[in-house]
């Protein structure tokens, strides 16, 4: 007895390696940067933006080895899984963290901002949204969230010496870790009634009776309020329109599109695997969420002259159309498989489309020095191919086919729709009206851009750099594609949560 | 020898269970008032740097919570980070940048009355729930986890998060020299 007290055997975790290759391929990249950064100083600079994107694409291999052997692997009794809706969103967030790189390489170097340490911290924030995409265990969750969310918060307040970034930082850090503890707070009373960390088995719990408890239901309001701050649902989106001003733009656009789905994945994965069987609670929740998110956040967007402002608004109401389906997810099992479906499919359009418009964005402010949006007025006449390629973005935004986001809008009211539920009906209707509202905001900035006078003399084409180029390409074949050929996207985001515990 | 002193102790159980329990309540009550007294005078107080000293009351009370369930690695670790770190970096924090607090009068009284309804509003809200989902539900007397199995898990189940809050830490300590330190 006395022996076993103080020698305790220590059994080395069975660790799939292939199924964590990303994860280390990615780490490792981060690595190597931060190693070549101490020993080579100022002589590495320039190769930093271009090493990292490379590590990104290095990091694809295994993905993609594992997305064709297709085999759902589950590490540490259910708290790690890679499965298809796992490998789909890694794909969308290391995508999303290319084009952002791409999008950083001239920003940062223009503006003589600290080069190396900020490519290490958007590869350590990637990689907690990779580690998110797998986690189904409170911890796994809870640590990934502030791997991503920490070097954010510092990459918003790189601009150092502008006051406006060091209060967006300042801003975006306090209201996180606000809703950090808020969350963490839940997820300690879910832990307290089900005894366990793991989500699958929060599930056995609730199903054994426990779902009735109201620490239970406390835990969840809390831990889906943590979440509704990290995608920015109204009430919990004061931060954004701040935030998003006041960060450097490439950062503005990872936090729009790869953040907030990092925040949707940890939700999804915490309401299908953890909470499915209580809809009784989240439905309500996330209904008041969406309908407001949109609300609220398409009046606002209207009346914004600035156009990073506009479009964290606009974010706000999209968000709300993502999440509209979940409302309605727990009537079946097969309405709950659309729903996630639909969220997926609507994260990944609009994470192409998103990335676009902040891309356009960037090089359209290069040259003008502003953010208004009468500063884009006649884009037309000095930078034509960029206004063709916004006024892509922007109708996508709104929906309109043959574009993506059409797709994207399309999938949501069907789930909405077909659920049969009255209060699925009540928010399809308001999403419909929110569609309405949103073309009028987007289309304005399109008619400034063509068809008013501009502001500037110098009508010379706008110089475009490479790196943007790519960016731009990317974003519009995406786009495009997903619009054209919807079974594509389909395809990939045909993902189930549901297949066991239930 | 270890194995004799061990067995000893293991020996020794002077208290029947029920005893350990009456013990127990009775401290966690004495606890519990000092910690509500300590936090109530952290948020009164004028004076921001007595206002972190009654944050280590707490923070000690929550410690000795955390002994009295047997979670003596939790406790070691509160007392460690909260009260060796975090209060030593407020203090730090307060003497190095010597900000005036509360000087407009009118704004902070107005602020104070909704932290105020807030805070009892949660405080209602949590102890309500807590009420009505456990009752006279007992305590679970079971041996709580040991330091030692905290440690095989954390490299067991828990390896993955681990080795994520190492790459954080680093992220945040880079980022943060980047963001203090002085440009030319």
């Amino acid at each position: 007895m006395s022996t076993n007290l103080l020698i305790v055997a220590f059994e080395r975790p069975a660790i799939d390696w292939h199924a964590v290759a990303p994860e280390i391929v990615l780490l490792s990249v981060g690595v190597l940067i931060t190693l070549l950064d101490i020993l080579f100083l100022e002589k590495a600079r320039p190769y930093m933006a271009a090493l990292s994107g490379l590590g990104i694409l290095a990091t694809a291999i295994p993905l993609l080895t594992l997305g064709i052997d297709g085999t759902e692997r589950v590490l540490f009794d259910g708290a790690y899984v890679v499965d298809n809706f796992s490998l789909v969103l890694k794909a969308i967030f290391l995508l999303a963290g290319y084009v952002v790189i791409l999008l950083s390489t001239n920003y940062i170097v223009d503006g003589d901002y600290w080069e190396s340490e900020y490519y290490g911290l958007l590869l350590a924030s990637l990689m907690g949204m990779i580690m998110m995409a797998s986690s189904r265990d409170l911890i796994s969750v809870f640590v990934a969230l502030e791997l991503l969310s920490i070097p954010a918060y510092l990459m918003v307040a790189w601009r150092k010496r502008d006051p406006k970034s060091n209060e967006a930082g300042l801003k975006y850090y306090l209201m996180g870790v606000f809703a950090s503890a808020v969350m963490l707070y839940g997820m300690s009373l879910l832990f307290g009634v089900s005894g366990t960390t793991v989500l699958s088995e929060i599930a056995d719990s609730i199903d054994a009776g426990n779902g009735s408890s109201s620490v239970m239901t406390l835990g969840i309001v809390f831990v889906v309020a943590g979440f509704a701050f990290k995608v920015s649902a109204v009430p919990f989106h004061t931060w954004a329109p701040d935030v998003y001003e006041g960060a450097p733009t490439p950062v503005t656009a990872f936090l729009s599109v790869a953040s907030k789905a990092a925040g949707f994945v940890a939700l999804l994965a915490l309401i299908f695997v953890g909470f499915y069987e209580l809809s009784n609670i989240w439905e309500p929740l996330i209904w008041i969420l969406a309908a407001l998110s949109m609300t609220v956040g398409n009046l606002v967007a209207l009346r914004q002259t600035n156009i990073v402002r506009l479009m964290a608004y606009s974010g706000v109401a999209q968000t709300g159309f993502m999440i509209a389906p979940l409302a309605v997810a727990g009537h079946s099992l097969s309405t709950g498989n659309q729903a996630l479906s639909a969220i997926v499919t609507y994260l990944a359009i609009y994470a192409a489309m998103n990335l676009g418009a902040f891309a356009v964005i960037i090089t359209l402010a290069r040259r003008t020095g502003s953010a208004e949006i009468d500063s884009f007025s006649g884009a037309f006449h000095f930078a034509p191919g960029l206004t063709v390629a916004m006024t892509i973005f922007l109708f996508s935004l709104a929906g309109i086919p043959p574009l993506g986001g059409w797709f994207a809008k399309f999938e949501v009211f069907r789930v909405l729709a077909t659920s049969g539920e009255t209060w699925g009906y009540l928010l399809a209707v308001v999403a419909a009206i929110n569609s309405v509202i949103a073309l009028f905001y987007y289309a304005t900035i399109a008619r400034k851009m063509w068809a008013d006078d501009p502001s500037e003399k110098d009508l010379n084409n706008i110089e475009v750099t490479p790196s943007l180029v790519s960016a731009l390409a990317i974003c519009v074949l995406v786009t495009l594609l997903f619009g054209i050929f919807p079974q594509l996207v389909a395809r990939f985001t045909e993902v189930s949560l549901l297949a066991f515990g239930v | 020898m270890t194995g004799f002193f061990l067995s000893q102790i293991q020996g020794l159980d002077p208290l029947t269970s029920d005893e350990v329990l009456v013990a127990q309540n009775v401290f966690f009550a004495l606890i519990a008032l000092v910690m509500i007294l300590a936090a109530l005078k952290m948020v009164t107080t004028e004076n921001i740097v007595h206002a972190a000293l009654y944050l280590v009351i707490v923070l000690a009370g929550a410690a000795g919570m955390f002994i009295l369930l047997g979670a003596e690695f939790v406790a070691v670790t509160q007392i460690l980070v909260y009260i060796g770190a975090i209060i030593v970096l407020f203090l730090f924090g307060i003497m190095l940048t010597k900000g005036s607090f509360g000087t407009e009068e009118g704004e902070l009284r107005e602020r104070n009355r909704m932290a105020v309804l807030v805070a009892v509003l949660i405080v209602a809200v949590t102890s309500g729930s807590f009420i009505d989902s456990f009752r006279d539900a007992e305590l679970n007397r079971q041996a709580p986890s040991t330091t030692a199995d905290i440690g095989d898990s954390i490299f067991g189940q828990f390896i993955i998060p681990f080795e994520a809050i190492s790459v954080l830490l680093l992220a945040a300590l880079i980022g943060s020299v980047v963001i203090a330190r002085r440009d030319q």
